[in-house]
């Protein structure tokens, strides 16, 4: 279902107000829970910006760093190096592939894991400022970067369709 | 709704039209107009009339504004016949209604008559001081800076302020004098004067919030400045001398970063400073009573008192920002802007 969808900026809809999210089928009476490893499944096939793999082969992303509240999730992910000048591009496309897929009552906190990075808070602080994330979104090559490592994130939940 | 207070908030209308995110109102301080501006590159302006003791809100006029990106920001000037908007595509732009005067507002166009240019990146905030004749504007390119009115939509910059180590979320004017101020992703607020025989200068550094200073507001005399911040706090500074400001005060009462704050008058006399509005990312609005120590007390803090409080304003979406209608015999009269595109108005009533 999920890897048909075209992505927004093809489609030039709206990256924040979507009222077709694949996950969001339900009455708004009924609220659908979701748990860490539904959440896993979006975010494990994102490719990585400098390697030819996953996030999850890279072993980036795991189900156990993902805590899952009613409507709050938080994500922490692992830098492969703790200089790794990607992490802010790893972080935001996360984050991205969450905007596009979870219901939009979801809070979404991105952290790298404590101790992982160098500059931990300054990028921790960057990617969960909206407001520069929104900004980021309108920057066009970064855009693109950013749609390169989306590109993939379906294929893992393509095979368990 | 949540516990006893003593006034609540009753959504007086739901304005949608926005096709994404609405980041910030401004209400005209002369006339019954209301802007909205959002991430879809429109300013839409909504005017507003006496209907069965309630106010009736028609969309009047749609700006396309020309932005190529994001429309940030909004500020009228305090003739209420200048709107000023700042964009994520850097620019700065001073729109004026051209024609359909005299109440015909529907038969009146907003023209561009000029576009401020100098930031280098996003621009997050615009303000125009008291008198009128002078705009500020920030950037994510760390600088602020001060332009000056002239006739004919002619704007003179009178300095580029670069005291900040980041990205600068917004500025605000004194109600009264010439004093900047403006709050920083680098956690600290700034306050500028402009000295007669030199350039625009920083006087003084706020320091205290531990993360994103998001918003700024003065106290309506302008003794105090409030700022919210990410890390959950709105601190109340109190001017202690010409020059120098202490935090009086600071109020909890959000679970996620606060992006907006408006102080307007209240309605509940002349021993209030007034009422301050907050809302941020966790979708809730508060309101508090702030009132000074009666003279005889010896201690130096503020009295506050959270009257009205509500969550999920904009249902399941983060609130961008919160204002006070500035005219007179409104000063119970909310709006708040949405990540649901839409633009809320609330009246503060006495609860039953």
């Amino acid at each position: 279902k999920r890897s048909g969808r075209k992505s927004k900026f093809e489609t030039g809809r709206s990256l924040w107000i979507d009222n077709e999210g694949p996950l969001e089928q339900t009455d708004d009476s009924e609220v659908e829970s979701i748990d860490q490893d539904e959440i896993f499944d979006l975010i494990r096939s994102i490719a990585d910006p400098e390697h030819p793999n996953s996030l999850e082969e890279l072993r980036v992303v795991s189900a156990e760093q993902i805590d899952v509240g009613q409507n709050h999730v938080t994500i922490e992910f692992t830098p492969t190096v703790p200089h790794c000048g990607m992490s802010t591009l790893i972080g935001l496309s996360i984050r991205v592939r969450l905007l596009r897929s979870l219901p939009q009552r979801f809070k979404v906190d991105i952290k790298v894991k404590p101790g992982s990075h160098q500059s931990e808070l300054a990028v921790n602080k960057q990617l969960n400022d909206k407001e520069r994330v929104a900004a980021a979104l309108e920057n066009p090559a970064l855009v693109e970067t950013l749609e390169k490592c989306l590109e993939t994130a379906g294929m893992q939940s393509e095979l368990y369709d | 709704m949540d516990v006893d207070l003593p006034y609540e908030l009753q959504l007086v209308t739901d304005l949608r039209g926005h096709e994404e995110r609405a980041w910030q109102i401004a209400w005209n301080p002369v006339e019954p107009l209301l802007a909205s501006c959002s991430a879809d590159k429109s300013v839409r302006l909504y005017n507003y009339q006496p209907s069965n003791e309630s106010l009736k809100f028609s969309h009047i006029h749609s700006i396309p504004t020309g932005h190529t990106k994001t429309v940030r920001s909004l500020a009228w000037s305090p003739s209420g016949k200048t709107l000023a908007t700042g964009s994520f595509d850097s620019n700065v732009g001073i729109w004026e209604r051209e024609g359909g005067h005299d109440g015909d507002e529907e038969a009146a166009d907003w023209e561009c008559m000029t576009l401020l240019e100098g930031h280098e990146t996003e621009c997050k905030s615009v303000a125009y001081s008291s008198s009128g004749t002078l705009l500020a504007s920030c950037s994510r390119d760390k600088t602020v800076w001060v332009w000056e009115v002239h006739p004919d939509s002619d704007f003179e910059c009178m300095g580029v302020l670069m005291e900040h180590t980041q990205d600068v979320k917004c500025v605000a004017w004194h109600p009264s004098e010439e004093i900047l101020a403006s709050a920083s992703y680098d956690d600290t607020i700034k306050l500028y004067i402009d000295d007669p025989s030199e350039d625009w200068f920083c006087f003084s550094t706020l320091t205290g919030h531990k993360s994103t200073v998001w918003a700024l507001a003065w106290s309506p005399k302008g003794s105090y400045l409030a700022s919210s911040s990410d890390d959950l706090t709105i601190k109340i500074w109190k001017r202690v001398a010409e020059h120098k400001w202490e935090c009086a005060l600071e109020l909890k009462g959000h679970e996620r970063s606060i992006y907006s704050i408006s102080w307007g008058k209240g309605k509940t006399g002349e021993e209030s400073l007034g009422w301050l509005a907050s809302t941020g990312g966790d979708g809730k609005i508060n309101v508090w009573d702030i009132r000074e120590p009666p003279e005889s007390s010896t201690g130096r803090v503020l009295s506050h008192k959270l009257i009205a409080t509500l969550s999920s304003a904009h249902d399941v979406s983060d609130v961008n920002s919160i204002s006070w209608c500035p005219r007179e015999g409104f000063e119970d009269l909310l709006a708040t802007a949405g990540d649901d595109g839409s633009v809320r108005v609330w009246k503060v009533v006495p609860s039953h």
